[in-house]
């Protein structure tokens, strides 16, 4: 090493041996050098302790809020407390659909997507129990309750395409920007301004779609012609088809490196081995097929009490309530009352019901597993077109999910659950959406 | 000598975008470190360094930044380090 460090005029600070190799700190000319072989454990370096006890403290005022909201009734803590469970989930795993769809086509990696589909096989069969456990008989013309079924539309493909598009742009779906915002990512604020305004302006023209398209759609629900059963397997069938595709797809790119979980020193005692653990959970990343499990495990119990996640349908409530202020109240929309899911109506119309809960419950959970990890920091984008990003890629996302009666939790991560067909269509589109994203990028600095 | 690419406040997929186009410029025996504080980065940019033949080693530099530091993975005979070449 030395011999090295004369020959490149690098000083060798500092060497050291972490399980078995050497990592050398070089500086020269004020740059600062480290070589290893491999991955050095992320060591307790400056951490900013207030952030775990403010975590504390918001998860102390979370609480007061579930006991107050179970007060008002109606299971709205439950659904609280559910919202909170996503948040924290999604924010551990940094769970992110964009970069599914997205990183196929950039990278031709299909880690995030795995962990979505694994998420939605698990969901799959804890769909079917609960919907044959409310209709037992799927082979009349009706609907379980509460599945997400929406019209084989036009709309639907627009609405998956825009979307697509606008969350590859603004870099997080609806989802990933309320738990980024939660983080101190600025940009996920202006997004979040773009959706609750995409959903105005589609609410606006809505009627011309229902009339010219949407509202004369077929809608399919796979139990109606073949069962749960046969429904089901077919669902589950097609999600293994997938995954062998994505495998196929990822090998024509090269390696693809494994999720590694962070090393860290041999644990001795059971001190050790109980800070270990605490870091492995509320410290260190999750792995995306642990997120998509644990999200598809909850989105079942969600379903249990009547509502699969979803969330656009809330926002376009907020949204509507702040245009009205400003004179610019939605026309009553046609046929609203026909569709489940992520409609623009919400779940029962008023500004505080289940999924307003469950979706102020996630931000809340993301901002306590942020601060638990010491993972918040006030983001600001560097460069203003970003900012234009953010906003504009917010008003395709809300346009997108107000045509296609949800976002990629309502339309897609509840959808091809509840055996509906609408969620394969607008999975397909998404990608064609992100596809394009990704040919969009190369033309921003 | 070592490259620097301060991808702080960028979030995905800029700092794996512009890490791979640096890792492509780079000059032999140059180790490129990005700066990020958007933790998706830790797992997109190992995987696109392994398939460009770099190492990777992640270090926390404060809350909640990191220092991702890539280097060739082929050490150039003059520089027999000893190292494992992984």
């Amino acid at each position: 090493m030395e011999a090295w460090s004369r020959q490149t005029g690098h000083e060798l600070l500092q060497s050291m041996e972490e399980e078995g190799v050497y990592i050398f700190h070089f500086r020269r000319g004020g740059d600062n050098l480290t070589t290893a072989g491999r991955i050095i454990p992320r060591s307790p370096a400056p951490r900013l302790a207030w952030q775990p006890i403010l975590a504390l403290l918001v998860f102390a005022g979370s609480m007061t809020v579930a006991v107050w909201a179970s007060q008002i009734g109606s299971d709205l803590s439950v659904f609280w407390l559910m919202g909170m469970a996503f948040g924290f989930v999604l924010q551990r795993s940094r769970f992110c659909f964009a970069s599914g769809f997205r990183d196929l086509f950039l990278l031709r990696d299909g880690r995030v997507m795995k962990g979505i589909i694994a998420g939605m096989a698990v969901a799959t069969v804890g769909f079917t129990l609960v919907m044959s456990d409310m209709l037992p008989n799927a082979r009349l013309d009706v609907v379980a309750y509460q599945a997400h079924v929406s019209p084989l539309a036009l709309g639907l493909v627009v609405g998956g395409l825009v979307f697509g598009l606008g969350m590859v742009l603004a870099g997080g779906c609806v989802s990933g920007s309320i738990y980024r915002m939660a983080e101190g990512y600025l940009g996920s604020w202006v997004t979040f301004v773009g959706i609750m305004t995409g959903l105005v302006v589609v609410g606006h023209t809505w009627n011309w779609w229902w009339r010219m398209d949407i509202g004369i759609a077929p809608r399919l629900w796979l139990p109606n012609l073949a069962g749960y059963g046969s429904a089901m397997a077919a669902t589950l069938v097609a999600l293994v088809g997938v995954y062998i595709f994505i495998l196929w797809w990822e090998s024509r790119g090269g390696l693809v490196v494994p999720h590694r979980p962070a090393t860290e020193s041999p644990a001795d005692t059971f001190g050790d081995k109980l800070r270990q653990s605490y870091r492995a959970v509320f410290v260190h990343g999750w792995p995306a097929t642990t997120g998509g499990l644990v999200l598809g495990a909850l989105n079942v119990y969600l379903y249990s009490y009547e509502h699969p996640w979803r969330i656009t349908g809330e926002i376009s409530i907020w949204g509507n309530a702040l245009a009205a202020r400003i004179g610019l109240a939605q026309p009553p929309l046609l046929g609203i009352e026909t569709l489940t899911g992520c409609t623009m109506s919400g779940s029962h119309g008023g500004l505080l019901n289940h999924m307003t809960m469950s979706t102020l419950g996630l931000f809340t959970g993301a901002l306590v597993a942020a601060l638990l990890a010491q993972e918040y920091k006030l983001r600001v984008p560097r460069k203003k077109v970003r900012y234009f990003q953010s906003l504009g890629g917010g008003i395709l996302m809300g346009y997108g999910a107000g045509l296609a009666v949800g976002c990629t939790v309502g339309a897609f991560f509840s959808a091809v659950p509840s055996l509906a067909a609408n969620g394969w269509i607008f999975a397909i589109a998404l990608a064609g959406g992100a596809f394009l994203g990704t040919k969009a990028l190369r033309w921003l600095p | 000598m070592t490259m620097k690419l301060d991808a702080r406040g960028e979030i995905c997929p800029y700092p794996m975008m512009k890490a791979v186009e640096a890792m492509r410029a780079l000059p032999d025996g140059e180790v490129l470190e990005v700066y990020t504080d958007h933790p998706p980065c830790l797992e997109t940019i190992p995987t696109q360094a392994e398939r460009l033949g770099f190492d990777t080693a992640i270090e926390e530099t404060g809350s909640p930044e990191w220092r991702i530091t890539l280097t060739r993975k082929k050490v150039p005979k003059t520089y027999d380090t000893g190292l494992p070449t992984g």
